[in-house]
């Protein structure tokens, strides 16, 4: 089996060497030893098995010691590579029997013979070497084309004795580059337009047209969303969701608006550090955030976040570079020349994110930004306007209402009885505790305190249910006597139980917010103990953001120094514990509690103070204003506001808070995205000894590889220049790696067939010409994309007929040198979209959030339990697919089945394979059941009335093209059967013409609608159906 | 694999379905099952390697972690260091996971569980295993397995792939590309899961039974326990089997028509494959269909085997496949992860999972099959000797423990009634014969015929394998 892979490798290139022609080392010898030699004498010095090395001329021809060489040039007899070659020892033979290797097949060895005895000259791997225009080779029928693409196909068909196809007829080539362009069918319209047009520029007229159009950009964007590993969900255990769809939009806008291939790589992978970076340069920077993340429970947080750092690095490498550079993560690259500190070196431009490995399981995980609509931002402005301008009006009736106050505090400071007051609002328990159920009382800090005994405590019910993004405030008055107690807590009862509970720890005021005590919650304490045995307000508040920067502590009104001491409050609290005063966390307290008060939000500093003021409003207004402390002046205010501010004045505030809270709930539904960013202080990187996060090697600085040597010093040693420096005219791959992979999704395969591959394992290219000439023409044209691909489908390569002749498919069975035109089954996307266009059902409307199109119900719950997956109603249930929401763990079944991706990691290769799954699928999803019934009524309606009229219809609406009469033959007699049993069965009819949302004709038999729609579904199901002709 | 084999196939297909392009299409239709049936999907040339042991593969995997010194690895002097710390001397520095890393204490707990020796070869088994006790002589427990990874899904992913970080192939998908399926009627690679009813149960992803690199096609189909046991089996309501005959008989005649107009492969391939879409259309509704097997198969059992979705009947679902020729049948139950209230969970899971794995192994036995399926059963890391979370009289729990864990072996080349490998005293680290995770895939793969070394598969540049660059097959394990 080996001799197989290596011949399939050197493929076409080479398979058999004309007598007169020189050997190529690239061509026909580095795959020979890249693939059999390199294992072991190649790269990987920690592999390599004796001193010589294959892969470096130098090594490969030095002497080894006793005047042994590898390769001595000119003579095949003296050098050892050929004696141990063509050894009959199977001791010393090569590659090692031992080891379990077959011998090289006798060609190979009378390649490697023939190479020596010409010099044995190297070569620098192609790749490596920066493209230059080649000019297209003479052919002997310059008739069939002039174009560039054309003539390098050409002449080496006619090497092999083969000529091209005749051109395609014109509804297989409408449908075509329809298809390939837009990702969806051409209308009847469109191809009777076509048609009619015998004008010399039909075609590229027509081909201009659909790069035009937004449909372009739409399918240009489903491969890179590919690419880019983009996603819904981030990937691990429960498989969360996230909020990437702006990303996603941006490709769409950026292949719309054809923005130059190097913009959109600088724009992605650097963007933020562009000089003032846009909102949509930062936006485009969430290429580098769609890898997976984990919230599984117990992960080491420094293992994954290196894991996401490594798969950026990857991907990078397999996108633009075209390499497998993952390879070189855990030791040198076993074929290229990446030595693993050289990965560890490009890792290290994308690990200066500030990150987490263990990450929020509930949205988007920092760094992440808000991400505005135009429209949205429009209207966030006007609110912030209505603001500003409520607020103008507060400030104008501010004199007034302070004139009012000073009349106000006079008549207060005369009040009898006296009067007091303490902030309210949000208030939803206030437990005075004067008179304690169960409990003693004695006198406290107002009116009476529950004497607490280390064993009783006071329950308060079902009361502060608060989750993990609720902000709240917890306060109270406590008299401790002991160090160790529990001031109030609504926690299961044991220390590290699941809830919120606020202590005393070593006398220091300590609050726990819990889900799991080991990983999920956050807890905090004061640096500096409370005293005992004397009252003390304690006061605590939190923001609701996850985050224990979000909690204040104070003591007397004072905000405290404090102590975190676990920060990752990120997953969802909820118990069924009371709210108990004077206990929890398996703790009781000791001493007196007074007045304690809990809030549903987090009380402002000012307001912290206040609570705590036992002067009452009447007292305060009887202090002279000077002489007031601002806790004293801010109750007197804050209470007038409240209650005795006059009426217009009362009415201006609210309006303000109104908007205020109104322009808060409108920024919290705007869209984030997750985005790159660098931390301040850069992040160190080693090299990490078998890939593993805690073994870390040598200290290592960005830099590209040293076999590039196109690296400008003036470029900033991080992403930006990485960036660049991928763009760069010089640099050998970029250009290459993407047009080839264009050329594949057009022809089927690409110029190397391992478009993933570009390195010495990869294909030798089948045309390098070719291969260069497109890679210079996109470099020039300003890296514009729909320039090379307009240039790509206006080839007569192209535009050729698809059928096979048995010669061909003897000569040819893969199509590589395309003597006809590519047949290939459609993507997962286009089968889907095309059978929502031709049934009219499809809605087009580009980008916003994902959707939720018809899924088989039970998938999600399958994965984990819990709501899973609800279709959409309406639209939703209708748009193309790539809205469609994609959970990685459970990827959609109906692209699944189609070969998709399942968006874990980044691929870039297309399998398509031919399975009774995708049968299944297309003959009863009810996606498809329901096209084929709309499908149905617009061939009754639309068709006219013969039956064979309205197959034709359908065939129009769905291939572009009238049928045969054999075809419509076929189909009739389906018809006639599907007929017959409807009209014996009606119920069926109504049965079957139920499936799918979108309502049934009214006016149509539902017994013909129900027959007519057995053959849309087989049209939809026809081979030619998802496949490009 | 390589498009040279690839074509080969090709031609292969093309020669079971495409030469009957002169025969009407309902003709053709009735010709395929039979050849297809026999033949199947051919597998790679020069595979197997040698003579298999094993024609097929049932694997009960116990997903969540099983506690080995509660079931199978009995620690007697456990009970001596009750309660005490664990020693350093034993968890020399081992790494832990975050959810116990920052306990204050570590102390052991001995199984509550009480052990007797069973059979002629004397295994010891836990009181919480009735059924699997009395067939010990046909098993063979490993109780020196390790793995490298520590959480769920990485140790899910490395046991079922080869690899910590997802995108491999599966065993099941490496094993349906090297050696074919054996029925056209069913897919080569089959995955059930039983949920489990006591809550404990992690997520389980299609991706470990995906094909990573490999084609698509060799990705293990699941058998669903709601809904169509298949996805998109089912012919919509209204539209009945003979609408369907008579739509592919015409589905077939169009696409001959294109396959004679075009010369493309590929359609003759597309009719194969609508044609085995029917026939599957048929063959999944008799394979879940039950009502013809005699009382006695669920006295054996258990009457849970009528309820789809638990474990039981996916037992017997299991031996229905292995009887129709499905190369690699995969079981996940997915109850195992005994964090805490270990007392109250683990009994549960045992119930749900005892009689029936046993019955599979008997069942299997009495029909003579059990010689040519392998049966593996195991999780994907052991637990640890020490208490997770709050310890109790009553209540305890175990956290994630890759050091040692025990998996048993049955059947096509595994030696009948024997025990490898030992561990220490505290159940916390081998002392003899270590298994690592890839010797175990490599032995498995031998038990097929296949030599774990041989069955690559080039992407990316390089061969890659199931095994990574490691793996020595158990010999101790193999039988004569």
């Amino acid at each position: 089996m080996r001799w197989i892979r290596v011949a399939w490798l050197i493929g076409f290139a080479a398979a058999s060497l004309p007598a007169g022609e020189r050997v190529q080392f690239n061509r026909d010898i580095r795959p020979i030893l890249s693939d059999r030699c390199f294992a072991c004498h190649g790269p990987d010095k920690n592999n390599r098995k004796s001193l010589l090395r294959l892969d470096v001329e130098a090594e490969a021809k030095k002497d080894l010691g006793k005047g042994r060489r590898g390769i001595v040039p000119g003579d095949p007899a003296q050098s050892e590579v050929y004696k141990r070659l063509t050894s009959t020892n199977k001791t010393l033979r090569m590659p090692p029997a031992y080891a379990g290797h077959d011998a090289l097949p006798p060609a190979q060895i009378e390649r490697i013979r023939r190479w020596i005895e010409e010099g044995a000259p190297y070569q620098a791997h192609w790749s490596l070497i920066p493209p230059q225009r080649p000019t297209p080779p003479a052919v002997r029928n310059p008739a069939w084309s002039s174009h560039p693409i054309d003539r390098f196909l050409l002449a080496r068909l006619e090497r092999e004795g083969l000529s091209p196809s005749p051109e395609a007829d014109r509804t297989t080539l409408i449908r075509r580059v329809t298809l390939d362009l837009t990702g969806l069918p051409p209308t009847p319209a469109e191809v009777e337009a076509f048609l009619k047009d015998t004008s010399p520029g039909a075609y590229e007229a027509l081909v201009d047209r659909l790069l035009a159009s937004p449909r372009y950009a739409e399918r240009m964007a489903i491969r890179w969303l590919e690419f880019a590993r983009y996603a819904d969900t981030n990937g691990y255990q429960t498989d969360g969701p996230r909020d990437m769809w702006r990303w996603r939009d941006w490709v769409i806008d950026a292949f719309h608006r054809n923005m130059p291939f190097d913009q959109f790589t600088v724009e992605q992978i650097a963007g933020d550090l562009l000089p003032n970076a846009t909102l949509s340069q930062k936006i485009a920077t969430g290429f580098h955030r769609n890898h997976r993340t984990t919230a599984e429970g117990g992960i080491v947080d420094e293992e994954f976040r290196v894991e996401y750092v490594a798969d950026r690095t990857e991907t990078t490498g397999t996108v633009w570079l075209g390499m497998t550079i993952g390879c070189a993560r855990c030791h040198d690259h076993k074929y290229d020349p990446i030595s693993q500190k050289e990965f560890y070196q490009l890792f290290a431009f994308f690990n200066n994110v500030p990150e987490k490995g263990f990450v929020y399981n509930f949205g988007n995980e920092e760094p992440y930004i808000k991400a505005p609509l135009p429209e949205q931002q429009a209207h966030l402005d006007s609110l912030d306007r209505a603001v500003r301008e409520a607020r103008a009006k507060v400030e104008a009736l501010r004199p007034k209402e302070e004139q009012a106050q000073a009349k106000w505090e006079t008549r207060a400071a005369r009040a009898r009885p006296e009067i007091d007051w303490n902030v309210n609002e949000g208030l939803v328990l206030h437990e005075p505790l004067d008179s304690p159920k169960d409990l003693p009382a004695e006198p406290g800090r107002l009116g009476r305190a529950a004497r607490f005994d280390n064993q009783r405590f006071f329950d308060a019910g079902d009361v502060a249910r608060f989750n993990y993004r609720d902000p709240f405030t917890f306060a109270a008055w406590i008299r401790p006597e002991s160090p160790k107690g529990a001031i109030l807590s609504r926690a299961e009862d044991y220390f590290e139980g699941t809830g919120h509970g606020l202590y005393l720890i070593d006398g220091k005021i300590r609050l726990h917010v819990i889900f799991r005590w080991t990983d999920l919650g956050m807890r905090i304490e004061t640096a500096r103990p409370v005293q005992l045995n004397e009252w003390q307000h304690v006061l605590v508040t939190y923001d609701g953001g996850m985050k224990a920067a979000g909690v204040r502590i104070y003591v007397n009104g004072e905000p405290q120094e404090l102590n975190v001491l676990f920060d990752q409050c990120i997953w969802p609290i909820e118990t069924k514990e009371p709210f108990r005063i004077g206990a929890g966390g398996g703790l009781r307290f000791q001493g007196l509690i007074d007045e304690v008060r809990v809030y549903d939000r987090a009380l402002s500093p000012r307001e912290a103070a206040v609570v705590p003021l036992l002067d009452s409003l009447t007292r305060i207004a009887a202090i002279p204003a000077p002489a007031r402390t601002p806790a004293q002046a801010d109750k007197l205010r804050m209470a007038f506001l409240e209650r005795y501010a006059p009426g217009k004045a009362k009415a201006a505030r609210s309006r303000l808070a109104m908007l205020e809270k109104e322009r808060q709930r409108y920024y919290d539904t705007l869209p984030t995205v997750m985005v790159m960013a660098e931390r301040a202080e850069r992040r160190d990187t080693f090299l990490l000894k078998r890939g593993a996060y805690d073994a870390p090697g040598e200290k290592v600085e960005p830099a590209v590889p040293a076999i590039f040597s196109n690296w400008n010093p003036a470029w900033p040693r991080n992403r930006l220049g990485l960036a660049r420096w991928l763009v760069d005219r010089q640099h050998p791959l970029t250009a290459r790696v993407m047009v080839n992979r264009w050329w594949a999704e057009l022809f089927g395969a690409g110029l190397v067939k391992t478009v993933e591959d570009f390195g010495s394992q990869g294909e030798w290219p089948l045309h390098p010409e070719l291969l260069d000439w497109l890679a210079v023409e996109f470099m020039e044209s300003g890296w514009n994309v729909k320039h090379i691909l307009k240039t790509m489908v206006m080839s007569a390569a192209y535009r050729q007929s698809s059928r096979v002749t048995p010669e061909l498919l003897q000569k040819d069975p893969e199509n590589r040198l395309l003597a006809r035109g590519p047949r290939l089954r459609l993507a997962p996307e286009v089968v889907r979209d095309q059978a929502l266009a031709v049934s009219g059902l499809l809605v087009e409307r580009i980008g916003g959030p994902s959707v939720k199109p018809y899924q088989p119900p039970g998938l999600w719950q399958e994965l984990h339990g819990g709501a899973g997956y609800t279709p959409d109603k309406g639209e939703g249930l209708y748009r193309r697919s790539l809205y469609t929401y994609w959970k990685r763990t459970v990827a959609p079944p109906n692209m699944v089945n189609f070969d998709s991706p399942n968006r874990e990691t980044c691929v870039v290769r297309q399998t398509r394979t031919n399975t009774p799954l995708q049968a299944l699928n297309l003959m009863n999803d009810v996606a498809y059941v329901e096209a084929a019934r709309k499908l149905a009524e617009r061939m009754l309606l639309e068709g006219g009335k013969t039956p064979a009229d309205r197959i034709a219809r359908g065939f129009r609406l769905a291939l572009a093209r009238a049928p045969r009469e054999a075809e419509v033959a076929a189909a009739r007699k389906a018809l006639a059967r599907f007929e017959a049993h409807y009209r014996a069965r009606p119920d069926d009819a109504l049965e079957y013409l139920r499936q799918g949302d979108s309502p049934r004709h009214p006016k149509l038999s539902p017994v013909e609608l129900a027959a007519y729609t057995g053959v849309a579904s087989l049209i939809l199901n026809l081979d030619e159906m998802v496949t490009k002709e | 694999m390589t498009p040279c084999e690839e074509h080969r196939l090709h031609l292969t297909r093309r020669a079971l379905f495409g030469r009957a392009s002169g025969i009407g299409l309902a003709a053709l239709a009735s010709l395929l099952p039979e050849p297809a049936r026999a033949k199947g999907q051919p597998g790679l040339p020069g595979f197997p390697n040698f003579a298999p042991k094993a024609r097929r593969v049932i694997y009960l995997f116990q997903s969540g972690g099983p506690s080995q010194m509660e079931l199978f690895d009995y620690k007697p002097r456990l009970k001596e260091f009750s309660g005490t710390n664990l020693p350093e001397s034993v968890r020399m520095g081992q790494r832990l996971t975050q959810m116990s890393a920052t306990q204050s204490a570590f102390p052991v707990v001995p199984s509550k569980y009480s052990f007797a020796q069973h059979g002629q070869s004397g295994a010891w088994v836990s009181e919480l295993l009735p059924h699997l006790a009395k067939v010990v002589d046909k098993l063979t427990f490993i109780k020196s397995m390790h793995t490298e990874a520590i959480n769920h899904d990485p140790a899910v992913t490395f046991l079922q792939t080869g690899s910590q970080i997802s995108g491999r192939p599966s065993m099941g998908s490496w094993v349906a590309y090297g050696l074919g399926a054996e029925t056209a009627d069913l897919p080569a690679f089959v995955v059930m899961i039983s949920p489990g009813q006591g809550g404990s149960g992690q997520p389980l992803y299609d991706r470990l039974w995906g094909s990573g690199f490999l084609p698509t096609r060799y990705q293990g189909v699941k058998f669903r326990s709601v809904g169509d046991p298949v996805l998109y089996l089912t012919d919509p309501a209204g539209f009945p089997r003979e609408n369907r005959r008579a739509y592919l008989d015409a589905l077939g005649e169009l696409n001959q028509l294109k396959y004679a107009e075009f010369g493309d492969p590929e359609i003759s391939t597309r009719i194969a494959q609508y044609e085995m879409a029917f026939r599957m259309q048929a063959s999944v509704p008799e394979l879940v269909d039950l009502s013809k097997e005699p009382a006695g198969t669920f006295a054996l059992y258990g009457e849970d085997a009528r309820k789809p979705g638990t474990f039981a009947y996916n037992c017997l679902l299991a031996r229905r496949l292995a009887e129709r020729g499905v190369r690699f049948i995969q079981l996940y139950h997915r109850d195992w992860d005994h964090h805490g209230n270990l007392p109250k969970g683990l009994p549960k899971v045992c119930k749900e999972t005892d009689q029936a794995a046993a019955a599979l192994i008997t069942d299997l036995d009495q029909r003579g099959m059990l010689d040519e399926t392998l049966v593996v059963w195991g999780g994907e890391f052991g637990r640890t000797v020490y208490c997770q979370g709050r310890l109790t009289p009553s209540d305890y729990g175990r956290d994630h423990h890759p050091r040692c864990f025990t998996v048993w072996l049955a059947g096509g080349g595994i030696r009948r009634g024997f025990s490898l490998g030992e561990t220490d005293d505290y159940c916390y680290n081998v002392t003899a014969d270590p298994v690592h995770v890839h010797d175990l895939q490599a032995t498995i793969l031998h038990c097929l015929g296949i030599d774990h070394t041989r069955l690559t598969y080039r992407f990316q540049g390089r061969y890659f394998r199931l095994t990574d660059v490691h793996g020595n097959v158990v010999k101790q394990v193999l039988g004569a």
